[in-house]
């Protein structure tokens, strides 16, 4: 066991944690934030993407010890953030989820895509989601929606 | 029928369900945490096919670990079939004596943590003998050499046969093709896998069980057959569910399992499946091989089709919906909406030592569109005609709906052709055509290809009685009340898992109670609270869950129709209930639906004598007027570029044309045709589980079971018809599945146009680029790279 320090939503936590422990199951188990489901733990379907210092990562490939003294923010810690919340309305409006799961990650990725290429058309939009995967929807609605985000930046 | 702001049946009305989920707040069986819980791993086989000669539980930990020979009185899972000759295969919830498949399960492995549960497993030694695996479902039916299921004669679960005299059709016919044809094994992979919460309840003396599942009363049902207990005596509680398509229509040996352990334990149990046992160990579907024949004359006119079809079904007949529904299902929907003289048809369900394959979105329908649609741009082929006029000659006309077709489906209502010539005209066939003349700057061959799909759907008690498999679809039933504070709550029993029945069954209850959708909820996936189903497959539950919301909010109206009659000294028939008021026609006199309520509840002495006792609650069933189906249809047209140097496909432009009645939510409609698109793409191009000849699988990670994202799924544009279901409540038709159904055949049909002048013909799904390189080497048309 290792005991780390770590911010996780703005609320700096230290926990004891066995080594091989990922970054997903830490914040699902031990700190009760199931917001960030799990879909394949190898790091190829994104559904499990969190945000690490500021930008996207997989975290059932991110060791929470190798994340001692880092910020993480979960899909419960974007409630103040105006880009989420503009890309949730978006999301509801273009039909951009249907069971849900991989939903948490795609908007954690969505939020990236937003807010680093301003100018992304289509065509960017879907290579910057490639690793994450949807089973639902075909990706016709997210496409939209953060377009639609991206768009509405534009104003 | 009235509407609050367009909210009721046609509204693209945004979904209730989207709060939660865009939260992170969705409750999926991993979130579900209990006081004391325990987490479970399972030992898996590594050997397709063995006996096990022994178990040996690690020293000190004994009371961990659990094999088939502690789970004593636990029953076998058997799905039986009444179709004559079916060979039922008794499937131990932990392996029994032998092993059957890769990652069948030996045994159970208990501790405070997932890790610590997997240590535990780890340290299980389990001796087996390994036996010559059966891996080639075409070797089946042979009499000699390994059984899968000893006393078998065969490796057959059932043989079908559909018999007609082809003697003169085959003496005469202008066009005979014959052709090979196989689909790939695969997996459907929802984003969440399956999961299983077990606890005991001691106050209520009942199980209380919490699974990933799409049919959460079926699941009540097998449990109880499995473990003795009275199925009043079980709650299965289905919550959020993340993606289904199949995977979750089924009695786990898992569930089973986890069942006897938490009564056993006395403790909260969980097991989480990881996407390594899905791959590897869970359910697989699709895999198909037809040898068919079409005779035609020089026009193309369909004369017969005949055909030999082998499904593998695996190792074990999965609970509820039995390892020859596929099959079987083959020799019935092979011709579709094609008008033909004549059709014979053989099917086998083969057993095999592989994981047992359940029903994939679309069922058999996506490897019979494959066949029957990749067959019909042969015979155009030899008949020297554009492929979407050889359909437009043979496709069922409109004016001879309701159509009996030749294995005697009742097709209730459409227009096919129309589909194809606005397909036609959608794509621009002409344009491309002409493109097609001229050499592409880049080298790639362009192709058009077109696919037509009927999708019997919500087919209910008269179709699947005579299969005799454990679950036979009646009336389907729905529980609604009126609450005191003037919310209506909806119960069901199907299951909603990304189909957005929390909204479109509220804008059911809308069109007929003039409720506004947010003071309505619809209650799903709890055996504890909603009535009977059999739950959510065959792309029933906007025909049927909203047919019984429908008759029961009719009688729900009834009911508020008389008590408001009289409280306001009106006639009933006067009455008109909108924007959640009961209102008298022609005067400005009028109710809340909330202050109906509160009479009922609250000042019951306000109430009429005649009262209907029930109130403002009533479960009442449904059925469509008959119960063979609706079936809804589509022409698929896509245009691809394949690159004949790098074996890739690229796919330029994407048309349905599709018809699925009246639409309660055209934009969650789209929704469902979009996913299933994505679905079928993947099948036609990536999507492949396949096997080495020991029977191990080759794709245990989502790194080699191809699963395609954003790129690879181009924009898809659909345009409705929508001929309205003489049959059904608003005249709707079951669309959940048809996306998933016609892209495979589509776009080998567009493969094999951009490629026929090298004379190369795909015929096998997905076209990989190892195939595709392959089939151009065999035809010796690839220039020698360097």
């Amino acid at each position: 066991m290792k005991t780390i320090s770590i911010t996780v939503n703005g609320k700096p936590a230290q926990a004891s944690v066995e080594p091989r422990t990922n970054l997903a199951d830490f914040v699902r188990e031990h700190l009760h934030l199931t917001g960030t489901n799990i879909g394949c733990e190898h790091g190829v379907c994104g559904a499990c993407t969190i945000e690490v210092d500021g930008g996207p990562a997989r975290s059932c490939i991110a060791y929470a010890v190798a994340c001692d003294g880092a910020t993480v923010r979960t899909i419960e810690g974007f409630a103040a953030d105006a880009t989420m919340h503009a890309l949730r309305e978006a999301f509801s409006a273009e039909h951009a989820l249907q069971c849900g799961y991989c939903t948490p990650g795609m908007l954690i990725t969505a939020r990236d895509i937003v807010l680093r290429l301003p100018d992304a058309d289509d065509g960017r939009v879907r290579e910057e989601l490639a690793g994450n995967l949807c089973r639902c929807t075909g990706y016709v609605g997210i496409v939209r929606a953060i377009r639609r985000v991206l768009e509405q930046n534009k104003l | 029928m009235s509407n609050v702001a367009g909210k009721g049946v046609g509204a693209r009305l945004r979904r209730k369900e989207d709060a939660r989920f865009l939260h992170g707040q969705g409750e999926y069986v991993p979130n579900i945490a209990m006081v004391g819980m325990q987490n479970v791993a399972f030992v898996r086989s590594s050997v397709a096919h063995g006996r096990i000669k022994s178990i040996t539980k690690p020293a000190g930990l004994e009371d961990l670990v659990f094999t088939i020979d502690d789970l004593i009185g636990v029953k076998p899972i058997v799905a039986n079939s009444a179709l004559p000759g079916f060979k039922a295969s008794s499937q131990p919830v932990l392996a029994q004596g032998k092993v059957r498949f890769v990652g069948e399960m030996i045994a159970m492995c208990v501790a405070t943590t997932r890790a610590e549960a997997e240590d535990i497993a780890a340290l299980v030694e389990v001796d087996i003998e390994p036996l010559p695996a059966v891996t080639q479902m075409l070797m089946a039916r042979n009499t000699e050499g390994p059984r899968v299921h000893e006393h078998w004669s065969d490796n057959v679960f059932l043989e079908t046969k559909t018999e007609a005299d082809l003697t003169d059709i085959k003496a005469t016919a202008a066009i005979k093709v014959r052709r090979r044809i196989h689909t790939a094994r695969q997996c459907m992979a929802p984003m969440e896998g399956r999961g299983v919460v077990a606890t005991f309840e001691r106050r209520l003396d009942q199980l209380l069980m919490y699974s990933s599942a799409q049919m959460p009363h079926i699941n009540r049902a097998g449990l109880s057959e499995c473990l003795g207990i009275d199925q009043g005596r079980i709650r299965v509680v289905s919550p959020d569910v993340g993606g289904g398509f199949g995977y979750k229509a089924l009695l786990l040996a898992e569930e089973v399992c986890l069942a006897w352990l938490a009564m056993r334990l006395q403790k909260p149990v969980r097991w989480i499946e990881d996407r390594y046992e899905q791959l590897s160990a869970g359910a697989n579907c699709r895999e198909h091989d037809y040898d068919i024949t079409g005779y035609a004359d020089t026009n193309g006119r369909l004369l017969a089709v005949d055909c030999d079809a082998t499904v593998d079904s695996g190792a074990y007949s999965l609970y509820p919906f039995s390892a020859c529904l596929e099959a079987a299902q083959v020799g019935s929907i092979l011709p579709g909406p094609y008008v033909m003289e004549k059709f014979r048809c053989v099917t086998a369900s083969a057993c095999t030592n592989k994981p047992p394959i359940l029903p994939y979105r679309g069922v058999a329908r996506t490897g019979v569109c494959f066949a029957i649609e990749l067959l019909i741009d042969a015979i155009a082929r030899e008949a020297k005609r554009e492929p979407y006029e050889v359909r437009l000659t043979n496709l069922v006309p409109p004016e001879k709906m309701p159509f009996w077709n030749v294995t005697k489906k009742y097709f209730d209502s459409g227009d096919y052709p129309e589909a194809v010539r606005r397909a036609v005209t959608a794509i621009d066939l002409s344009k491309w055509r002409a493109r097609q003349q001229q050499d592409e700057p880049d080298g790639r061959r362009i192709g058009v290809g077109f696919s037509v799909y009927c999708e019997q759907a919500a087919h209910g008690t008269s179709v699947y009685y005579g299969w005799g498999i454990p679950m036979v679809p009646g009336h389907e039933q729905c529980n609604a009340r009126l609450s005191p504070d003037g919310v209506l709550e909806v119960r069901i029993g199907a299951h909603s898992h990304g189909q957005g029945l929390e909204t479109t069954l509220a804008q059911v209850a809308n069109s007929i109670l003039g409720i506004d959708t947010e003071n309505v909820r619809v209650i799903h996936g709890d055996t504890a609270v909603t009535p009977y189903s059999t739950g959510t497959w065959g792309s029933r539950c906007m025909v049927m869950s909203g047919g019984a919301v429908g008759v029961t909010c009719k009688e729900i109206e009834k009911r508020v129709r008389n008590i408001a009659a009289k409280l306001m000294e009106v006639a009933a028939v006067d009455l008109v209930l909108a924007d959640g008021e009961v209102r008298v026609a022609g005067t400005d006199k009028k109710m809340t639906l909330k202050e109906v309520a509160h009479v009922w509840y609250r000042q019951p002495q306000l109430l009429p004598p005649d009262v209907d006792t029930g109130g403002l609650e009533a479960t009442l069933g449904y059925k469509p007027l008959q119960d063979t189906g609706t079936f809804s249809y589509a022409c698929h047209a896509v245009v691809v570029a394949v690159d004949t140097e790098l074996g890739a496909v690229e796919i330029l432009d994407y048309v349905i044309v599709e018809d699925g009645g009246t639409l309660i939510n055209p934009m969650v409609v789209d929704g469902q045709i979009f996913g299933g698109t994505a679905q079928g793409i993947g099948t036609a191009l990536y999507e492949e589980m396949p096997f080495d000849l020991q029977g191990q699988p080759l794709a245990s990670t989502l790194a080699d079971y191809m699963l395609p994202g954003a790129t690879e799924v181009p924009p898809v544009r659909v345009l409705h018809m929508e001929t309205p279901s003489p049959l059904t409540f608003f005249g709707q038709k079951g669309i959940g599945e048809g996306g998933a159904i016609a892209p495979p055949a589509a776009i080998a049909n567009a493969v094999n146009d951009a490629l026929a002048p090298l004379g190369v013909e795909m015929l096998e799904s997905p076209i990989t680029s190892r195939r595709l390189l392959a089939a151009l080497a065999k035809a010796g048309t690839v220039a020698a790279r360097a």
